[in-house]
């Protein structure tokens, strides 16, 4: 009995010691948030880290309503979320001068299926989306459906919708979009980070959702396109505002991105690209943001400050380099600039960190 | 009872339900057994030794492995039982020992048997809420808090029962050489029982070992290998849920790893402790 | 669950005013340390369950206050805000330059699906675990003896028990689930399907384009049926070796007696399920508890869907799964709703370990009158 209590003393002792050594040596900064960029910030930070060993970020994949609850309550140092703040959000943040939002990466929403036996990529128009997530459409073969893909044999098999059951910004971008393109979208189920779908299946984050697609064939869910490509996933094509039809890649995603940059103004910078005009743009396109203190106070140090803003400004300029090599859409240069200015204002405790 | 004259059909439903009843326990057994199979087979095939040596990388393609994540369930069940198995012991040497001398026994007896039945995730949404927010940042204190909090009663309840076995002989021996109380029950009655007490606390660290959800609020996760405990911290059951509900191929697979390396320890501890345990009682009973 | 004092085992206690009661007397500084750290220890968790329920009902008040016992009744789960087009006095929408005027339906909480989630999926695991742990029990306690592996078996149960929760999700995703989408549910299709009176259990009732609609329900394996199934698994240990332990406490005499008068086995084996009855129904009791309280496992297999449906290929949530789901996110009166439900739960679980508790007392003192 003595020996078994004091082991628990030497194994706590060892721990307060562990603890103790250990912020003298790393900067250990903890992030959460939108499920959809997880991936690449984790690649970019273990990137970052080959170059900066003492540099440990870690990311945490929680939904976009995480991120901006985590940020609110100090809880992490960085949030991400892919639905930018609302009114409400940046009061309980303490309004919009003390923080900062800027977008890093840009994501796009595909339909992605499992339709066994239909091999060849499947044509969607943004109402028809809408009608088969309100269940209005019902099988694989609807008129309107088939009038879409008039090659494709497609199955009289029911639709099964598969939707985020977390707090999400690819709902909120999703249900945004789809509320620009069927009127009853918005009333029947509104939009927003978490609504309710009249029928089908809910997944915890990206990866809850693809991985609801690939074991249920007949089902159809709104995921983000790296995650489909990286699972090899069927998604369709969404017809823009031009009347294309455009199957998701990075390249038709930057461009929705383009067109915006003028219009981020302050240090809350926030613009929904989605819908936009253009021959090749796709029209399920979003900006992924990153919600800081305007002063890091909550960090631990000036160094820990220091260490984030550099990681963020090499995300802005390496980093965008090698997120198309993951199927991520990286920013345009003029958007690029923007967020670099409101970067340059991000203070430690009243300290400038340039 | 029914008396005499069951007649044939009386007895051929007897011999019925006697087939039914091993057949249940046939089937239960091959339930088991087809759960386990599936679970070691598939785990099987997925570990190798990088699993063991390495950590999370950033890669979904190449996740590295859960050294991590298995020294982080470690060090949380170390700091759970830093407060749990001290706590727990007090308690049970108190509704064992002291349970005429108060009103607090009866009372904590009770309410100790009706908290080991709390579903686990509402004990993480409390650790959340007084460890998580107030701290400023998930941490393995709170994960570790989590777990403390459901080993208590369990380590109570059982070191209770098992001090309750230590015949009163033992202890009248003691009083009348001169011992003080408190000489009696840490001098003589605890090491009487301490092997089913020490199996008692083992089955609760293996009991938490397993749990997720009270961890999911509180620990959060981690890619790295910490002793940190200010940080967010992994752990196995955390880090095998999260590959689990994911998409990525790789993962998935080192979350069957992970389940087999998992149910492996857990069952060696489970074994291990029921032979210290048959054994224990045995020496007791010969007394 | 034991008595206090005099444990059968433990031997005479030590009656008081003697002398050895009087050396007990006797205090030391160590005397007076143990006894105030173990006064502490017991104290202590006492103090845990308030810490319990003072924290929740305190973070679910905002929630209390907004819905009162609505909350209990409501169907509604919307944690967004709808704009819909107000409707005017005469029933059409109303516009104002030109512009529909638009109203604000804010966001609403009401725990019945997740209470119904829980019910149904509950209840699939009682059908299906109860009479297989009972009769698993009956044959430790009478047929097992005789060959010598009452120990084994017992043993190998509640390995069942040892595997994490986590585990049985992965396998009923895995496993479970495609077999029943590919197997039970079109095998079940095929033979009640025509039938009128199992039509619920293939069709499903949901309001589309603002009319009621029926349709036929697909099969995802992820629904009611596979998170009872998962939950029988999972509680046949508890039943089982509570089971066991009470039919094993069943006076010999009374199996003797009804043998001797002519009973068949069986019909033995039913006196003392009738005799035990409280006791197995305590033990029904704690199955249900553990199946309310299950997280992990039933979260991966249920489907996440927040809604009632009749029929078990239905996804519904369950009061745990829908905590798991949505509270990292939460924020505001919707982590207030979700606290309320975590209270709720918490509560239901206290409820069912107390009735457990008073049935086993009840149990044994019944036996212990009979001696």
């Amino acid at each position: 009995m003595p020996r078994l209590l004091a082991t628990n003393a030497v194994l706590t002792t060892l721990v307060a010691f562990a603890s103790a050594t250990a912020t003298f040596a790393d900067i250990k900064l903890n992030g959460a948030g939108a499920s959809f960029p997880a991936p690449l910030y984790r690649f970019w930070v273990s990137e970052y880290q080959k170059a900066h060993p003492n540099v440990k970020i870690d990311y945490q994949s929680i939904g976009s309503g995480g991120g901006i609850k985590g940020i609110t309550d100090k809880t992490i140092d960085f949030g991400a979320t892919d639905a930018p703040l609302n009114k409400k959000e940046i009061e309980g943040l303490g309004g919009a001068d003390k923080i900062i939002q800027f977008p890093l990466i840009i994501g796009g929403v595909v339909p992605a299926y499992n339709l066994p036996g239909v091999d060849k990529d499947l044509n969607f128009s943004g109402e028809v989306l809408a009608k088969i997530f309100l269940g209005e459409i019902a099988t694989w073969n609807d008129p309107e459906i088939v009038a879409l893909n008039p090659e494709a044999k497609l199955p009289a098999s029911p639709i099964t919708p598969a939707w985020r059951s977390d707090g999400s910004g690819t709902t909120y971008v999703f249900s945004s979009y789809l509320a620009t393109q069927y009127s009853a979208f918005e009333s029947t189920v509104g939009t927003g980070k978490q609504i309710r779908f009249p029928l089908g299946q809910g997944g915890k984050g990206n990866e809850g959702v693809a991985a609801i697609i690939k074991q249920t064939p007949g089902s159809i869910g709104y995921i983000e396109h790296n995650f489909a490509t990286a699972n090899r996933i069927s998604y369709g094509a969404v017809r823009n505002a031009a009347g294309n039809f455009i199957k998701a890649t990075p390249a038709n995603m930057s461009v929705a991105g383009e067109a915006s940059a003028d219009s981020l103004k302050g240090d809350v910078l926030a613009a929904n690209i989605w819908n936009q005009p253009g021959a090749e743009v796709y029209p399920i396109s979003a900006f992924s943001y990153i919600i800081l203190y305007k002063d890091l106070g909550n960090l631990a140090s000036i160094e820990e400050a220091k260490a984030l803003t550099a990681f963020f400004r090499w995300a802005l300029s390496a980093g965008q380099d090698r997120a198309g090599s993951m199927d991520y859409a990286p920013l345009s240069a003029g958007v690029r600039s923007r967020v670099e200015a409101s970067l340059d204002r991000l203070t430690f405790k009243g300290a400038s960190l340039k | 009872m029914r008396s005499q004259g069951v007649g044939q059909l009386g007895r051929w439903y007897s011999r019925i339900m006697f087939g039914v009843c091993v057949g249940f326990a046939a089937l239960i057994i091959a339930l088991l057994s087809l759960v386990i199979w599936y679970l070691l087979a598939i785990g099987a095939q997925s570990v190798d030794l990088a699993f063991f040596t390495q950590d999370q990388s950033g890669d979904p393609t190449a996740p590295g492995g859960m050294r991590h994540a298995i020294v982080g369930t470690l060090v949380l069940v170390g700091l759970a039982s830093a407060v749990g198995v001290p706590m727990g012991m007090l308690a049970g040497i108190h509704m064992a020992e002291y349970s005429q001398e108060t009103w607090l026994a009866k009372p904590a007896r009770f309410i100790a048997d009706v908290l080991a039945g709390v579903p686990s995730i509402v004990i993480g949404i409390l650790g959340y809420e007084l460890i998580v927010v107030p701290m400023g940042n998930f941490s393995g204190w709170a994960g570790a808090a989590a777990l403390a909090f459901i080993m208590i009663p369990i380590v109570a309840r059982t070191t209770e029962e098992m001090l309750l076995l230590v015949p009163n002989s033992y202890r009248a021996g003691s009083f009348a050489l001169g011992a003080t109380k408190a000489q009696t029950i840490l001098r003589v009655v605890l090491p009487a029982a301490s092997g089913s007490v020490v199996t008692g606390i083992m089955l609760a660290l293996a009991r938490v070992a397993g749990e997720t959800a009270p961890l999911l609020f509180t620990a959060l996760g981690s890619r790295f290998l910490t002793l940190d405990p200010n940080q967010p911290f992994p752990s196995l059951t955390v880090q095998i849920y999260t590959y689990a509900t994911g998409p990525y191929e790789a993962e998935r697979r080192l979350a069957w790893a992970g389940i087999l390396v998992l149910i492996s320890i857990l069952f060696a501890l489970n074994l291990t402790i029921r032979v210290v345990a048959a054994r224990s009682a045995r020496h007791l009973k010969s007394n | 669950m034991s008595q206090a004092a005099s444990h059968p085992d433990r031997g005479p206690a030590i009656p008081p005013g003697s002398p050895t009661a009087a050396r007990r007397a006797k205090t030391g500084l160590g005397d007076l340390a143990l006894g105030i750290m173990a006064r502490f220890g017991a104290a202590s968790i006492i103090f845990m369950l308030t810490a319990l329920l003072f924290v929740l009902f305190t973070a679910a008040l905002p929630s209390v206050r907004q819905f009162g016992a609505n909350f209990f009744i409501s169907t509604q789960w919307r944690v967004n805000t709808l704009e819909k087009p107000a409707i005017g006095p005469d029933g059409r929408v109303l516009k104002e330059d030109g512009e529909t005027v638009m109203t604000t339906i804010p966001p609403a909480f009401g725990a019945l699906p997740t209470i119904y989630g829980t019910a149904v999926t509950s209840f699939i695991a009682l059908v299906v675990a109860v009479p297989l742990s009972f009769g698993a029990a009956i044959f430790i306690v009478r047929v097992a003896p005789r060959w010598k592996i009452a120990g084994p078996i017992s043993f190998l149960i509640e390995l069942l028990a040892a595997i994490p929760s986590i585990a049985y999700g992965l396998w009923g995703l895995y496993v479970l689930a495609p077999f029943l989408r590919d197997w039970v549910a079109p095998t079940l299709q095929k033979v009640l399907g025509d039938i009128p009176a199992f039509r619920w259990m293939f069709f499903e009732t949901i309001t589309i384009a603002g009319r009621l609609q029926e349709r036929p329900i697909a099969f995802t394996g992820r629904d009611m049926l596979c998170g009872g199934l998962i939950l029988a698994i999972m509680i046949l240990p508890i039943i089982t070796a509570v089971a066991r332990d009470v039919l094993r406490a069943v006076p010999r005499a009374q199996i003797e007696g009804s043998l001797a008068l002519g009973a068949t086995w069986w019909q033995s084996c039913w006196g003392m399920l009738r005799y035990a009855r409280a006791g197995l129904f305590g033990a029904v009791v704690l199955g249900l508890a553990r199946a309310a309280g299950e997280t992990m496992a039933i979260t991966m297999v249920i489907g996440n869907n927040n809604q009632i449906a009749a029929s078990p290929f239905a996804p519904a949530q369950t009061m745990a799964s829908l905590l798991a789901s949505e509270f990292r996110e939460a924020a505001g009166l919707h982590r207030a709703a979700l606290l309320e439900v975590a209270l709720v739960l918490l509560i239901m679980s206290l409820i069912f370990n107390v009735v457990a508790r008073w049935l086993f007392v009840g149990g044994q003192s019944r036996s212990a009158a009979a001696h």
